[in-house]
């Protein structure tokens, strides 16, 4: 998978680079708009991630360039600027998603794959697996070790979006929001203590433990064997 | 706001200036006027004067003339005439045949023939100014019948001197006009010192809001000592002053708690970090301040963008996209996002009523989400977490309900203060901005609502209402 960024911020473009390389994606950075969109007309990318204040020529302008070629890649944008009327003429131009600096990288990463995997045919699977633990979509069923497990319906949500995007750090905020639908930054640890109760019913008694805290970044269920 | 006063002529010239000039002007225009009068009353009454000499005069020449029968007569007439004329100083007397030969004169009436025609075919009331030499006369003139020339009149002019009445006038108006200047500039003088007087209160409203700094904000105008027509303006000064100083302050205030905020974690990030380096450490011990540090700045982060949001509250915020919601439905998906929480303390989450509002749904989620996580965190394990709602005919009342300790009634204002609590020496934990029921209160305030906590034995409410959908 290939990505371009367009980012003039030093910093944050090379550790966007570095971050997005390290989780496997193949990246091109450009620090210009003018640069950015040339790059983005005359190579093939699977997804770009702009920034809207650039150098050159704005992050909408790029936006519109490719869009005017009749590429459809999906573009995320990044911005300092939380305004309203950014976010909609984003939309308006055909930006896929919308991220607010600061940022967490384990969110952008997790939008990124959404992203992508927008594009790609949902699996049709009705069994998702890791080790022993399998959660099966048409009885609502999940095991572990042949042992049936009971959990809530917000459990079920939970460990289903784990399942799907296993390998994957996912940072509370998008866990609340895929999970509960809460789209906001919520002040209290409420992912963590669900997360602790799934843990307890998933993880406790069976080895080996498959979801794990990523400190700082968030939780990931892969199977560490 | 600009106040226009360009369209007075003066622009922006001080009050003061107006007012005098104004009471020179009213002053000046008034004496002026009176002068005037007089000044004709007198030259009107001199004018009557001569006039009775004049019209008297006539008569008894008409008189004299009409005792004249024959060419021989005429002899008589210098001597007829030198007889009713004794006793009058400055009188001229000419009198003229049909042919307008002087048959008559007296040795001063040298006045021009045609003027005297002219002045008598318009008949005796309309009395004439002659000039003669350096003097001038009044005179009036008239066509007279008498015994010669076959019944044809005879013209007779009189006239008196008047060059004493127009001396006095004279001085007269010098008189004026140096009594108008003296009076104009006496009354401007007095305009000044009573504009500088009255308007002497405005220059200590001057005096006292300059005091006024940002530093100084509780300072007031003195309402009492001002006239009736500043107290009003000294009034609506000082309630201006008293809303900047609440914002002032709170926005100071604000400030200082966001240094305060932000210099703990930023110093806990320091330490931490500057500690890590001070010697060669393994890999994981690395690991462990790095993850640290992330969670640090994620709290941070979501600081900044919280205290944005109050920002923007402040300025008005926009209520994005509003629709109808049904607050059963999302006071439920709130419950089940906190349930787990809930259930760890024991606690019961109940709903009661249903209500429709015509607002943002993310915005409301995180209104109501805000309360019932500060529901949640504050009530006692093992009790009951309760929400109750009821649609009346003008609004709709939102009440969250739990038990846990009486907030202290100084308090109850004040929890929708940013970074407010209860309890200044409990750490926060790593969860909360301490903006959460500030955020909550901007929320509802930009949805047109109202929002209000009460205290008592141990229940803690917070009621909110909000406009109905309509």
């Amino acid at each position: 998978m290939k990505i371009l960024i367009v980012e003039d911020e030093p910093k944050t473009g090379d550790y966007l680079k570095q971050g997005l390389m390290e989780a496997g994606f193949s990246v091109d950075l450009l620090r210009d708009g003018v640069d950015g969109l040339h790059h983005a007309l005359t190579e093939s990318f699977d997804l770009a991630i702009l920034d809207v204040m650039l150098p050159g020529l704005d992050g909408w302008g790029i936006l519109r360039g490719i869009r005017r070629a009749g590429k459809d890649m999906p573009v995320l944008f990044l911005t300092a600027r939380d305004a309203v009327d950014d976010r909609v003429k984003g939309l308006e131009l055909g930006a896929d998603d919308y991220l607010v600096k600061p940022f967490a990288f384990s969110e952008l990463l997790a939008r990124v794959r959404t992203l992508l995997r927008r594009g790609a045919k949902t699996t049709g699977a009705e069994l998702l697996r890791v080790a022993d633990l399998e959660l099966d979509l048409l009885r609502r069923r999940v095991t572990r070790a042949g042992k049936r497990i009971d959990l809530t319906a917000k459990e079920f949500a939970l460990l289903e979006l784990l399942l799907r995007r296993q390998g994957e750090v996912l940072p509370r905020s998008l866990i609340a929001s895929q999970v509960w639908d809460m789209n906001f930054d919520s002040d209290t640890n409420v992912i963590e203590v669900a997360m602790r109760r799934l843990r307890a019913k998933v993880d406790d008694s069976f080895e080996p433990k498959l979801i794990r805290t990523v400190r700082g970044m968030g939780y990931v269920l892969e199977n560490p064997l | 706001m600009r106040l226009s006063s360009n369209m007075s002529l003066l622009g922006n010239a001080s009050i003061t200036l107006r007012l005098t000039l104004l009471f020179v002007l009213a002053s000046s225009a008034v004496l002026l006027a009176l002068g005037l009068v007089i000044a004709s009353s007198v030259e009107k009454h001199f004018e009557e004067q001569d006039m009775e000499v004049l019209t008297g005069k006539m008569a008894l020449t008409r008189h004299t003339l009409a005792q004249l029968n024959s060419i021989d007569d005429l002899a008589h007439i210098t001597h007829m005439m030198d007889n009713s004329l004794v006793g009058h100083h400055g009188l001229e007397v000419l009198v003229l045949n049909p042919q307008h030969q002087v048959i008559f004169a007296t040795p001063n009436a040298g006045f021009a023939i045609n003027v005297v025609a002219a002045s008598a075919a318009k008949g005796p009331s309309f009395p004439a100014l002659w000039l003669l030499g350096a003097l001038s006369y009044r005179g009036i003139a008239a066509e007279l019948p008498t015994g010669l020339y076959g019944g044809s009149n005879v013209i007779v002019a009189v006239a008196t001197d008047i060059a004493h009445h127009q001396a006095f006038m004279r001085a007269f108006r010098q008189t004026l006009w140096l009594f108008v200047a003296g009076a104009a500039i006496v009354s401007g003088v007095l305009g000044w010192v009573a504009a500088r007087r009255g308007l002497a209160p405005l220059r200590t409203m001057r005096e006292q809001t300059q005091a006024v700094t940002a530093q100084q904000l509780s300072h007031r105008l003195s309402v009492e000592s001002v006239p009736t027509e500043l107290a009003e303006l000294a009034q609506s000064l000082n309630e201006m002053l008293a809303r900047l100083e609440e914002a002032f302050l709170r926005l100071s205030d604000f400030s200082s708690d966001i240094a305060h905020e932000l210099r703990t974690p930023v110093s806990n990030l320091m330490t931490q970090t500057q500690v890590a380096l001070s010697k060669a450490r393994d890999a994981d011990a690395y690991r462990s301040i790095l993850e640290s540090n992330a969670e640090e700045y994620e709290r941070m982060a979501r600081m900044i963008a919280d205290m944005l949001l109050l920002a923007k509250a402040d300025n008005g915020l926009v209520v994005p996209h509003r629709e109808r919601l049904q607050l059963a439905t999302e006071v439920q998906a709130l419950f089940d996002y906190y349930e787990a929480v809930a259930d760890e303390k024991g606690l019961h989450l109940t709903l009661q009523g249903d209500a429709e509002v015509h607002a943002d749904r993310l915005m409301m989620r995180r209104a109501l989400g805000n309360l019932l996580s500060n529901a949640v965190r504050h009530a006692m394990p093992g009790t009951t977490v309760s929400v109750r709602m009821a649609a009346r005919e003008d609004a709709v009342t939102i009440e969250m309900v739990n038990t846990g300790d009486t907030i202290a009634p100084e308090h109850l204002e004040r929890v929708f203060d940013r970074f407010f609590r209860s309890d200044p020496s409990r750490q926060r934990g790593s969860d909360g901005t301490g903006l959460g029921l500030a955020i909550t209160k901007s929320i509802v305030a930009a949805h047109g609502g109202d929002i209000h906590a009460t205290s008592g034995n141990g229940v803690t409410t917070f009621t909110l209402q909000l406009p109905l959908a309509n």
